[in-house]
């Protein structure tokens, strides 16, 4: 409809519509943020990087569909969420996150979300006297280096899965029961192959300190170059004192990670270079990060035993022969004893 | 490299502390003299501009090779960051947007697609794209030696085209139109200065990060300028202000532990500035307060009063 | 063989945004003189001036030095800007603003050497400012600027010298000085031409004038120019200013 329109009467018209244009989108918006009760739908486990992942997979198998946020070769440090994050969070059944203030930058987000949906933060469920301090009252977050460890997150993750399903609780039971075991088994594979590294030589230098709780569970001093989150520089003086540290103990190699760039790693290596020692970059590590799938690292024990398979061949300590997947034994008789 | 580790041992020092402190050096410097020309037109913020212009070409390079190597993603900073800063030359010339709109234009445009292109990559997971940003926040302490190589080469040709071109530079800065009308090319020239602080902001960046060089490229010239009224010894001023405060930043990053080199040179760059702001003679604080006040029975006898800009 | 005009514009137009400032201007000058272009404010004066010079773009017409286009001449051709597009707290010196009146001559990449800086002191002499050579230029009076950028064009060693309102806001002292300096040019055999914004002391300085309110009024030597009917034609809209003008002029009519 065509019609004649003063000055005035084009501008009235406009807000109107500008008004039902904004009133449109906020219910869009709203509906959208809405929940959708579907009861046929798969359960959604949103996790936040692929080791939690990996431990929602282990214990809820097929049963749920489990999500991550950061993928293969992402650093938790410095992971900054997208609107789609937020999105992915808010249409989660259960989110599980690392904790700690490992995803620094997520803090935030989770904190609002845990008011609305139920969170596990894995690695809190760690007593507090087992973890190590990375500087005045703030814990070091890499847990899950330390396998024996890293099974007090399973029971509370069997919990919030079982109470999101619960006709499924007794497999979620079973299942954590059977991981732990796993763990429990690659854990004493990592201790015996590093045992073999010569203990002069026991040194794993990294780009930065995730390894602490790897060195304590595993007897292998380390010492990373930026600290405990890569959201902090290298200054000179601690580049020189390491260089000093490989020179003087002839640390064979060093080693880089797939998630943090290796810029100050490559720097200590020149450094000992041109003081006569020649240290080869022993290999990339899974620090903060999962393998892509498929490469025998998609899990955190497959991951850890490549770790020290690395750690292993450029240190001068014996390879693990057997694969990196342990025996798939339902019966829990295959206990190996803890040293 | 056992030359490199030769030369530091005859000094004392560590092939790596020798490595950062010849970068830094060359770096301090042609911030320093390349930046004055910047302070000089008023438009001390194009060195931000250059420094947050880079974020798409680090990301575009990555996207395009693969790698993380420093002369790539350089290269792929310095294009971008050439572009939009001959953006915000053609955005002064043929529209009527004030220097600084243009510049903010500039800078929150090209860090937005940066980000956006960095956060897409980091999304899809691809590897090794996490952390790109950090780029802009620099690594000084982990510089190797080729890539010192690289800066102090950057370094001198930037510093070498200032000074050869500096009368140039000099009448365009000061009088476009008298240049304009004994034939010099105003705006190539005014580009070609932009262009040359992009460049030396990009070589900068890996060194001491974004915000930091930018401090390199005004700090030293402004305070230079508290101390000369001639031009010729102000560029001079800012080169050694510039170098001198790398030396003092490098040196207390290799003596103290935990302190990050990048934000010890600007710290040291930023006390030259104070000393200058207060001890000058003539244009200093002190020097001011201690010139006699002029006495009213006196007629005004000559200086004028600044005239606004 | 008749040799070519000093300065010759030929329907020179000039627009701004759309605006026309300059509309179909033709003037030649065939002789060496003191010419002055006067007019009302945003009459185009200054427009001109630079129209000419390349700094602003012409719309229509074109413009010939000794008969060449001024990229073949640049260097017989020295300018004066107006004075308020300076930055004062530039860390120059009087002798330094002097010395980039020969960097045209020197071209790229060369350095001021001993034979520029004497020519420097010697046109910073001939302006009365050799004693203030090392001063910075922003402590410096209204006049004694105007006369170092003076100094600035008489270094360009020109034959055709542009002037942009040399006298404004110019103490009398400077102004004098300025005047006779510029007289000597044109005792040298220079044409000298200033955009001049006083009418009252036009009548007694130039040999000839150009009226220009937009369009050119007229032109030739001043005591034709001025005349009551001329000026009622440029200054129409400021009435208020004319009888008070007109009796000034005819006042000041060249004294011997």
């Amino acid at each position: 409809m065509i019609f004649e329109c003063p000055q005035k009467c084009w501008s009235r018209r406009f807000a109107g519509s500008s008004l039902l244009f904004v009133a449109v989108s906020l219910s869009l918006l709203v509906a959208g943020c809405g929940e959708t009760a579907d009861p046929s739908r798969r359960l959604t486990v949103v996790a936040t990087t692929t080791i939690v992942a990996d431990l929602v997979r282990q214990i809820a198998e097929e049963r749920v569909a489990v999500e991550s946020l950061m993928g293969p070769g992402i650093d938790p440090h410095s992971y900054r969420p997208t609107p789609r994050d937020a999105d992915r969070l808010a249409r989660a059944d259960l989110i599980v996150a690392s904790g700690l203030h490992l995803e620094g930058k997520l803090a935030e987000l989770l904190e609002r979300i845990s008011r609305r949906k139920p969170v596990v933060f894995a690695a809190e469920s760690v007593d507090v006297s087992e973890r190590l301090e990375a500087a005045a009252g703030i814990a070091d977050p890499h847990v899950w280096f330390d396998l024996a460890l890293w099974t007090a997150c399973i029971d509370p993750t069997v919990q919030a899965l079982s109470e999101m399903m619960p006709e499924a609780a007794t497999s979620f039971s079973a299942a954590g029961e059977r991981y732990r075991q796993d763990l429990i088994f690659a854990d004493a594979r990592i201790k015996q192959a590093v045992s073999t590294i010569p203990s002069e030589q026991r040194v794993l230098v990294t780009a930065h300190d995730a390894f602490r709780y790897f060195g304590r569970a595993y007897g292998i001093e380390v010492v990373g170059v930026q600290g405990v989150s890569t959201e902090s520089e290298a200054g000179l003086a601690d580049i020189n004192r390491l260089v000093d540290l490989l020179v003087a103990r002839k640390v064979p190699a060093v080693f880089v990670e797939t998630s943090v760039p290796d810029r100050s790693v490559r720097a200590i290596c020149e450094g000992a270079a041109a003081k006569g020692h020649r240290v080869t970059t022993g290999g990339r590590l899974y620090s903060d990060a999962l393998g892509e799938p498929g490469s025998g690292a998609e899990t955190l024990a497959g991951a850890l035993t490549a770790n020290v398979n690395v750690i292993c061949e450029a240190l001068g300590g014996d390879v693990a022969t057997e694969d990196a997947e342990p025996p798939q034994a339902t019966s829990t008789e295959q206990s190996t004893d803890p040293s | 490299m056992s030359l490199l580790h030769a030369a530091a041992a005859s000094l004392g020092i560590s092939s790596n502390t020798l490595v950062v402190t010849l970068a830094m050096a060359a770096v301090g410097m042609a911030a320093g003299v390349v930046g004055c020309f910047s302070v000089l037109r008023r438009r001390a913020l194009v060195g931000d501009a250059a420094a947050h212009a880079t974020l798409p070409g680090v990301a575009a390079a990555f996207l395009l090779t693969g790698s993380r190597s420093l002369p790539v993603l350089l290269a792929g900073g310095a294009v971008s960051a050439v572009i939009s800063l001959g953006l915000l030359v053609l955005l002064r010339r043929f529209t009527r947007t004030r220097e600084d709109a243009a510049t903010a234009i500039v800078i929150g445009v090209s860090f937005g697609v940066g980000v956006a292109l960095i956060s897409g990559l980091v999304a899809r997971g691809v590897p090794g794209s996490g952390g790109l940003e950090r780029f802009l926040l620099g690594s000084t302490a982990s510089l190797s030696a080729s890539e010192a190589v690289l800066l102090v080469l950057a370094s001198l040709v930037a510093t070498g085209l200032v000074i050869a071109f500096a009368k140039e530079a000099i009448v365009v800065s000061f009088d476009p139109g008298f240049a304009a009308a004994a034939g010099w090319p105003v705006w190539w020239i005014d580009f070609a200065l932009v262009a040359i602080t992009a460049v030396m902001v990009v070589v900068g960046l890996p060194a001491a990060g974004a915000v930091l060089v930018t401090a390199l490229v005004v700090i030293p010239p402004v305070a230079a300028r508290q101390w000369t009224d001639r031009v010729g010894v102000m560029l001079c001023l800012a080169g050694v202000f510039g170098l001198v405060a790398a030396l003092a930043g490098v040196v207390v990053s290799a003596v103290v532990p935990g302190l990050a080199t990048g934000p010890m040179v600007v710290l040291a760059a930023a006390a030259v500035f104070a000393v200058s702001l207060v001890c000058a003679p003539k244009r200093g604080l002190l020097a001011m307060a201690m010139r006699p006040k002029p006495s009213i029975m006196m007629p005004p006898e000559g200086p004028r009063e600044r005239s606004r800009s | 063989m008749s040799t070519p005009p000093l300065l010759e514009l030929h329907d020179v137009t000039v627009a701004y945004h759309g605006r026309p400032v300059l509309w179909h201007v033709d003037l030649a000058v065939t002789e060496p003189c003191l010419y002055g272009i006067i007019g009302p404010n945003g009459a185009g004066k200054s427009t001109l001036v630079k129209s000419a010079l390349g700094i602003v773009p012409l719309s229509d017409g074109w413009v010939r030095f000794f008969g060449e286009p001024l990229d073949r001449v640049r260097g017989r051709v020295g300018y004066v800007p107006q004075r308020e597009s300076v930055d004062w707290d530039f860390p120059v010196r009087a002798i330094d603003v002097v010395l980039m009146g020969t960097y045209h001559r020197l071209g790229w990449l060369r350095r001021v050497g001993r034979e520029e800086r004497r020519l420097a002191e010697s046109c910073l002499e001939r302006v009365g400012m050799a004693d203030f050579a090392t001063r910075q230029i922003g402590r410096l009076s209204g006049g004694q600027q105007q006369r170092v950028f003076l100094a600035r064009a008489l270094a360009q060693q020109a034959d055709i010298y542009f002037l942009d309102e040399p006298l404004a806001g110019v103490d009398a002292q400077s102004q004098q000085q300025i005047f006779e300096v510029l007289s000597s040019l044109r005792d040298e055999g220079k044409l000298v031409l200033i955009v001049h914004h006083d009418l009252r002391t036009a009548a007694s300085w130039f040999d000839r004038v150009a009226l220009v309110d937009m369009r050119l009024v007229a032109a030739g030597p001043t005591d034709e120019v001025l005349s009551r009917e001329n000026l009622a034609r440029t200054y129409s809209g400021h009435l208020e200013v004319l009888d008070e003008l007109g009796r000034a002029v005819e006042a000041g009519r060249r004294t011997p």
